[in-house]
């Protein structure tokens, strides 16, 4: 026993050290100077979110090009999924080593990056008007304005949308449905037909959040919704939240084929699942509808068609609202080749670049204007773009919108909704709990 | 009487021996589950998971080398050969420090050492976060390097500890008498009769390093510096719709520990047994 | 002149010691200064927020989940892990063949030459509904009523991931004990076969008492390594559906890193180190109490 004693003196005269040792502050970047021509040497470093396949050559090929025009220049690609490159970031976050370009999302993800001085104000060079700035859709740059100035280089638009086999909708003389009720109606006949009515993996959470978003916009008003998304506004209380959350679990057990156990199903099976025919729908984002009907499958050859997730007949928001935004790529501002980067995502959103994004196989459709086009993009996210662009107001994903106390109190809540564990008034009465506790 | 308690005891053999057989196939018939699953099909996965590929597609392993396993396995063999040459050195460094020359504060430089078995990795984990930023190794191979070698040293240390002390100390007189310095002994005389602990500690720390996941996820990104745990997790995100691959890097991942186990078998054991026994 | 020589000595253990101040004490000590902060990644801004982060852990129902989580992984190793790897052993050493005794003990540790990542990742696919052996094994066997999305559902999750890691951990324990019990003198067993006692009380009379400092030890290492688990959690749920599955470690992790709350994070941590040093203490002193009766 003396041997731990003797530990413990040390650890605790030690611990006494460290508290009085602590330090912390932020310093604030130094402005950038955006018009100046860079210096075309150095290593940029980046952090993309074009990680596996078809994407990860867009990048690689990218950085070999600019290296080409300049020799000087060298890249260092983290190329991460849209699965790891939350945690990624974070860590890199937090042990204060962000690359020179870094991914973001809309919303409160790339709020935090900006109020922590981690972003660099671009708004010399990519405001509306400027010349860079011109060449994108005003509404992608808006995504990432903040008190008048932007922060970030938009890549591609994005949306959610129910991509459906046209074939199989076609032998069974099934409509693309105009309300909740009919989507829900045209599930029993796919299954009387041997189809999975719907394909849902929610092994991660996140897919499950993504129709509750939508469901939310549908049946919460607008204005009561944002409030909701600011823990120091936020209410919960509307109950267009239990309208919603009814109809998700109707969805669930009515269409998915996994039903309650689709918290063990993977998300990438789930979209196997419609690309090789087996099912007849499944809920995707813009950016996957090309990997998903790609060459040669199944779904390529009997054709892939899309629609907005229906809102219920009865529905009290905004029936007009689509879930998604625009994704974009921010520069570190602490970074020794700021200009450098910026020169680099000029390059990247350059109209030639653009277009290749746009097309398969990646299929990203890009911010850049009068890009994607029958000529270039499949039709699927010609479509997809085309609603994107009409929708009244684009609404971003739960988890990046608002705080991650209250986003991963979602999560939570929509896996014991799928599982049937917990009904929506007890999720939203966690939900609240979390939002309230974080603010 | 007798004949009926003999009979009892055959069948209850009979019994165990069944039982013992049983339970060795329903261990092992996941692992050959994983094989056999690497060189089916896609569909043929979701088809029948028992049944036998109709064509045995052995390019599914090429395929998983090609998309990453090969850049993730001669990662974490360099991580695993150094990594396991320093630790087994800096321990017994340290355990000949301890057993065979006189320093000062033994007592406490011996329970700081072996103090650092309690550690659980997960408790420092933070704080090596800022510290390996502010030393610029964030997202290194250094980075690895340092931590399997700082957390593996008090065990191993501990290990060829005890060994050294069960050594003859009449070896170091002769050594003496001889002429030879202390590290002279150290290297010619007192590590070559250490070699079966020291091949044992060598076993147990490929196989600790082979598998370590929180180190390797925090503190790597990008291809080139990711080990195989951190590697495959990543294959099946980024190829997931892909399953044979999966389980065709998985598969290679396992191979080197099983082979290197079933070679060096009796160390293992010794090494295992020596580690919780003393 | 003798004492610089032996201060000098002191370069045998310098590398050792100086690796584990500053990267294990000196991390550990951090942390404890972090528990008492809150901690804004972003800005880097820290604030001394006294035992706050301690207050909101006794509070958070997800905490006690975890807990229990990590309590329930090590009761179930117990008795998997400690007890049947005992009983195991001792009927794999029963065995007259020693061809098969090394056999058996190899096939039965090779599990645990693999890492849990791939363990966790095949079992993934085990218990996966689509593709899964397990669901459709339960189907061949007429079982198909209990077939379930184990990995999917709040009741079931952790379950699976524990039953996981006993597939992974059993085989090690056996060889353990197995090397345990060859160095039990083998005339006490022949006595025993002489007095005309059966295997079971043999087991009970002779081997039990005398690899009982063993058990506990291999319980103690079983039990803090439960109180550790990160690995397979990750890989198989990320702790979910609904935080079920969340053990401490995973629940650290998502505190920090999902969460943004290191200072939170550094808190759990906390509660991990007393947890894991009281098991550590207890450790020592059987093995000390072991070397008197010995």
């Amino acid at each position: 026993m003396r041997k731990s004693t003797h530990m413990m003196t040390a650890l605790l005269a030690g611990t006494a050290l460290a508290l009085t040792g602590c330090t912390g502050g932020s310093q604030t970047a130094a402005q950038l100077d955006l018009q100046k021509e860079p210096e075309y040497s150095g290593t940029v470093s980046i952090l993309t979110k074009f990680g596996g396949d078809p994407l990860e050559p867009y990048f690689e090929d990218l950085a070999a090009e600019y290296t080409k025009l300049h020799p000087e220049v060298s890249f260092e690609l983290i190329q991460e999924t849209d699965q790891s490159i939350k945690d990624k970031t974070k860590t890199l976050t937090a042990s204060q080593a962000l690359p020179d370009i870094y991914f973001t999302w809309a919303g409160n993800w790339a709020n935090n990056f900006i109020d922590g001085g981690l972003a660099a104000d671009l708004t010399q060079a990519i405001a509306p008007g400027t010349e860079w700035g011109s060449t994108f859709g005003e509404s992608s740059l808006k995504a990432f304005e903040k008190d008048g100035k932007y922060f970030a280089v938009p890549l591609y638009n994005n949306g959610k949308f129910m991509g459906y086999n046209q074939k199989v909708f076609k032998d069974l003389g099934l409509n693309p449905p105009s309300t909740l009720e009919e989507l829900i109606s045209s599930c029993s006949v796919l299954r009387g037909a041997g189809y999975e009515p719907i394909a849902f993996g929610n092994k991660d959470g996140w897919p499950g959040l993504h129709y509750l978003q939508q469901l939310f916009a549908y049946e919460v008003p607008a204005e009561a919704l944002e409030a909701d998304f600011h823990p120091e506004t936020a209410k919960l209380d509307d109950p267009g939240y239990l309208r919603a959350m009814q109809q998700f679990t109707g969805l669930i057990n009515e269409c998915t084929g996994s039903g309650k156990d689709s918290n063990g199903v993977l998300y990438t099976s789930a979209q196997q699942a419609l690309a090789t025919g087996t099912a007849g729908m499944y809920y995707q984002e813009v950016l996957e509808f090309d990997t998903t009907a790609s060459e040669g499958s199944q779904l390529k050859n009997d054709g892939l068609g899309i629609f907005k997730l229906p809102a219920s007949a009865a529905a009290k928001g905004d029936t007009k609202a689509i879930e998604g935004s625009p994704e974009g790529y921010l520069i570190n501002p602490k970074s020794k080749n700021a200009a450098l980067a910026v020169d680099f995502m000029k390059f990247a959103t350059s109209k030639e670049n653009a277009t290749k994004l746009s097309a398969p196989p990646y299929g990203q459709p890009s911010a850049v204007k009068g890009v994607v086009s029958e000529q270039n993009s499949t039709g699927p996210v010609v479509e997809g773009i085309k609603q994107v662009n009409e929708a009244s107001e684009a609404i971003i994903w739960l988890d990046s919108v608002t705080v991650p106390d209250v986003a991963d109190a979602w999560l939570a809540g929509g896996e014991a909704l799928v599982a049937g564990s917990q009904s929506p008034q007890q999720v939203l009465d966690a939900v609240r709990s979390a939002s309230n506790a974080a603010k | 009487m007798v004949t009926r308690t003999s009979v009892l005891m055959v069948l209850g053999r009979v019994f165990v021996q069944a039982f013992l057989v049983a339970l060795a196939i329903v261990v092992i018939y996941p692992l050959l589950w994983m094989l056999l699953n690497g060189v089916k099909s896609n569909s043929e996965l979701f088809a029948d998971p028992f049944a036998f590929p109709h064509a045995w597609r052995w390019e599914n392993y090429v395929t998983a080398w090609n998309r990453g396993v090969g850049d993730y396995l001669t990662t974490s063999v360099l991580v695993t050969v150094a990594s396991t040459v320093a630790t087994v050195l800096i321990s017994a460094w340290a355990a000949y420090g301890l057993t065979r020359v006189k320093i000062p504060f033994n007592r406490t430089i011996l329970i700081l050492i072996l103090a650092g078995l309690m550690l659980a990795p997960t408790v420092a984990l933070i704080p090596l976060v800022k510290m390996f930023q502010a030393l610029g190794l964030y997202n290194s191979f250094w980075a690895l390097l340092i931590l399997y070698t700082a957390f593996r040293v008090p065990f191993t240390t501990f290990l060829i500890r005890a060994y050294m002390l069960d050594l003859p100390f009449e070896v170091d007189e002769a050594a003496a008498v001889d002429g030879a310095s202390k590290a002279r002994a150290f290297w010619q005389v007192i590590l070559p009769m250490c070699r079966p602990i020291i091949i044992s500690t060598i076993l147990l720390n490929v196989l600790f390093t082979w598998n370590e996941y929180l180190f390797a996820m925090i503190f790597t990104s990008g291809g080139a510096l990711q080990t195989l745990p951190v590697g495959l997790t990543n294959l099946m995100a980024k190829h997931g719709t892909d399953y044979p691959v999966v389980f065709a890097g998985m598969a290679i991942a396992a191979m080197p520990v099983i082979v290197l186990f079933f070679a060096g078998q009796r160390y293992f054991i010794r090494g295992l047994a020596d580690g919780v026994g003393k | 002149m003798r004492k610089a020589a032996r201060w000098r000595n002191l370069v045998w253990v310098l590398p050792a010691v100086l690796l584990l101040c500053v990267f294990c004490y000196l991390p550990l000590v951090q942390n404890l200064g972090f528990s008492l902060l809150k901690w804004d990644i972003y800005s880097g801004r820290q604030a001394f927020v006294g035992a706050d982060n301690y207050v909101k852990m006794v509070n958070d129902p997800i905490f006690w989940k975890s807990l229990l989580n990590n309590t329930l992984y090590a009761g179930i190793s117990i008795i998997f892990q400690v007890f049947g790897a005992l009983v195991l052993a001792a009927l794999v050493e029963g065995l007259p063949s020693s061809r098969w005794r090394g056999t058996l003990r190899a096939i039965y540790f090779v599990p645990s030459a693999i890492s849990l990542t791939v363990a966790g990742l095949l079992f993934y696919f085990i218990y996966e509904p689509r593709m899964g052996i397990l669901n459709a094994a339960l189907e061949t066997l007429g079982l198909g009523n209990f077939a379930q999305a184990w990995l999917g559902q709040e009741n079931t999750a952790i379950f699976g991931i524990i039953a996981m890691s006993q597939w992974q951990g059993f085989g090690y324990c056996t060889l353990l004990f197995a090397v345990a019990l060859q160095r039990i003198p083998s005339e006490l067993f022949e006595a025993a076969s002489i007095d005309g006692v059966g295997p079971v009380r043999r087991f009970f009379s002779v081997s039990l008492p005398l690899v009982r400092e063993m058990s506990s030890l291999m319980m103690i290492v079983t039990v803090s390594g439960a109180f550790q688990v990160f690995n397979e959690v990750m890989v198989m749920t990320t702790g979910g559906p609904n935080n079920s599955s969340q053990v401490l470690g995973t629940w650290l992790y998502r505190s920090g890193f999902v969460r943004n709350d290191f200072g939170y994070a550094a808190a759990i941590a906390t509660a991990v180190f007393v947890i894991t040093l009281v098991l550590a203490v207890l450790q020592l002193w059987l093995a000390r109490r072991r070397r008197v009766e010995w």
